[in-house]
């Protein structure tokens, strides 16, 4: 039994993934509220970088699995992977909302406004759109096939939102600094780095964990209500027998 | 007791060890005192001041030196200020004096000045960064679990 196998070969790596995602996020956390200096511009609330810069990362990671899953879907049909998918289409919509949240958050003490309609939140808050619009299709749609194919190619068409995410800052005037790591260098300092390092590794980590607990929890609900189904089917065929 | 429990009472211990340490940096190392605490009280070595800088009062002498009047509630102290060119010392402006208290002056001697730091925003972003993540993951543990058990009950579930 495949599906059997791989899930019991996502469990054994399981706790390796959700141990190191609390060691990084500890140590991440550490440095980031207590060993990191405070910036020479912004001050003490800097510290909201840790945990912002950590969880829009993890969004577009998230995002990316999902498109290169459904790539994967579409070539060969494997129901695992239509799971996994799913799974993470979720978590993508969770992790993007609180990098938005929180964005917010650190816009206010800095730019004086929760708010404003700079290209890279606009861009942001459509991924948040497409994602959401992703669950509802599959929310909706009747036939899994349909359902699962549906989705691939709006998750697939979705991706075209990343590169305007990442390259809106240099593309258009915004208000959101451009980015401080980028193939052309590192522009913060080490006190800085490091903590924000721990936590992008840390956040990575738990999405990762989060990604095998979910595709589990779906996996084992789809089977759970299999089996409803034919022991209500196996009821039925009886009592007509009857 | 299960695994499930042991697992998120160890993260529940750890959460609580963090927070207390953080409470604790923040008490010792950025809590800031009111200009009238530091009348009353007169606290020896380094002190955080947080108050605004009085209209009229500020006289810089070159780009390190400076005195004026910091305003609280229901005091100002006055202030000598020597260190780096400061960018954010203007009069009117909010800001946190870091130095100490001078009693038999009575002048605050000041020797860096930072803008006022926004502990409302830290904390309110990183709980609604994590909390959410945690209770989430949470559920989703626990289903998985329940699920689990669900599954074996029916029979379904069949070892290898």
């Amino acid at each position: 039994m495949t599906i059997h196998r791989v899930i019991r070969k996502v469990q054994r790596f399981e706790g390796w993934f959700g141990g190191s995602a609390v060691l990084c996020l500890i140590a991440g956390l550490y440095l980031g509220l207590i060993g990191s200096p405070p910036d020479y511009y912004q001050g003490e609330v800097v510290r909201i970088m840790y945990i912002h810069v950590p969880l829009a990362h993890t969004a577009l990671l998230a995002y990316i699995v999902l498109t290169i899953g459904s790539l994967w879907y579409l070539w060969k049909r494997d129901p695992i992977v239509d799971n996994m998918c799913q799974a993470v289409a979720g978590l993508s919509a969770v992790f993007t909302a609180l990098a938005l949240g929180t964005g917010m958050i650190w816009g206010k003490p800095t730019w004086d406004t929760w708010w404003t309609w700079d290209a890279r939140l606009t861009s942001f808050t459509v991924l948040l759109l497409i994602l959401i619009g992703y669950l509802m299709l599959r929310t909706f749609v009747d036939d899994p096939e349909k359902e699962a194919r549906y989705g691939a190619i709006l998750a697939i068409v979705g991706f075209v939102d990343l590169p305007i995410i990442h390259f809106s800052v240099e593309w258009w005037r915004t208000l959101h600094q451009p980015q401080s790591i980028s193939m052309r260098g590192v522009s913060i300092s080490s006190g800085l780095l490091v903590p924000l390092l721990f936590m992008s590794v840390g956040m990575s980590l738990l999405f990762s964990y989060m990604l095998m607990v979910r595709t589990q929890l779906l996996y084992l609900d789809r089977l759970l209500h299999a089996k409803k189904g034919r022991l209500l089917s196996q009821f039925h065929l009886s009592k007509s027998d009857s | 007791m299960t695994n499930l429990h042991i697992r998120w009472g160890g993260v529940c211990i750890v959460a609580i060890v963090l927070i207390v340490l953080t409470y604790d940096h923040y008490r010792d190392n950025l809590a800031s005192l009111a200009p009238q605490q530091v009348r009353q009280e007169a606290p020896k070595g380094d002190i955080r001041v947080l108050g605004m800088v009085q209209g009229g009062t500020l006289e810089t002498r070159g780009a390190g030196e400076a005195t004026f009047a910091l305003l609280g509630e229901h005091a100002s102290l006055p202030v000598h200020y020597e260190g780096p060119p400061p960018d954010n010392l203007r009069e009117l402006k909010i800001l946190v004096l870091i130095g100490t208290w001078n009693v038999g002056a009575q002048v605050f001697e000041a020797r860096d000045i930072g803008i006022v730091p926004n502990y409302g925003f830290i904390a309110g972003a990183y709980l609604l960064g994590l909390l959410p993540l945690a209770l989430l993951l949470f559920a989703m543990t626990r289903r998985v679990h329940f699920l689990y058990d669900e599954i074996k009950a029916s029979k379904l579930y069949e070892e290898e």
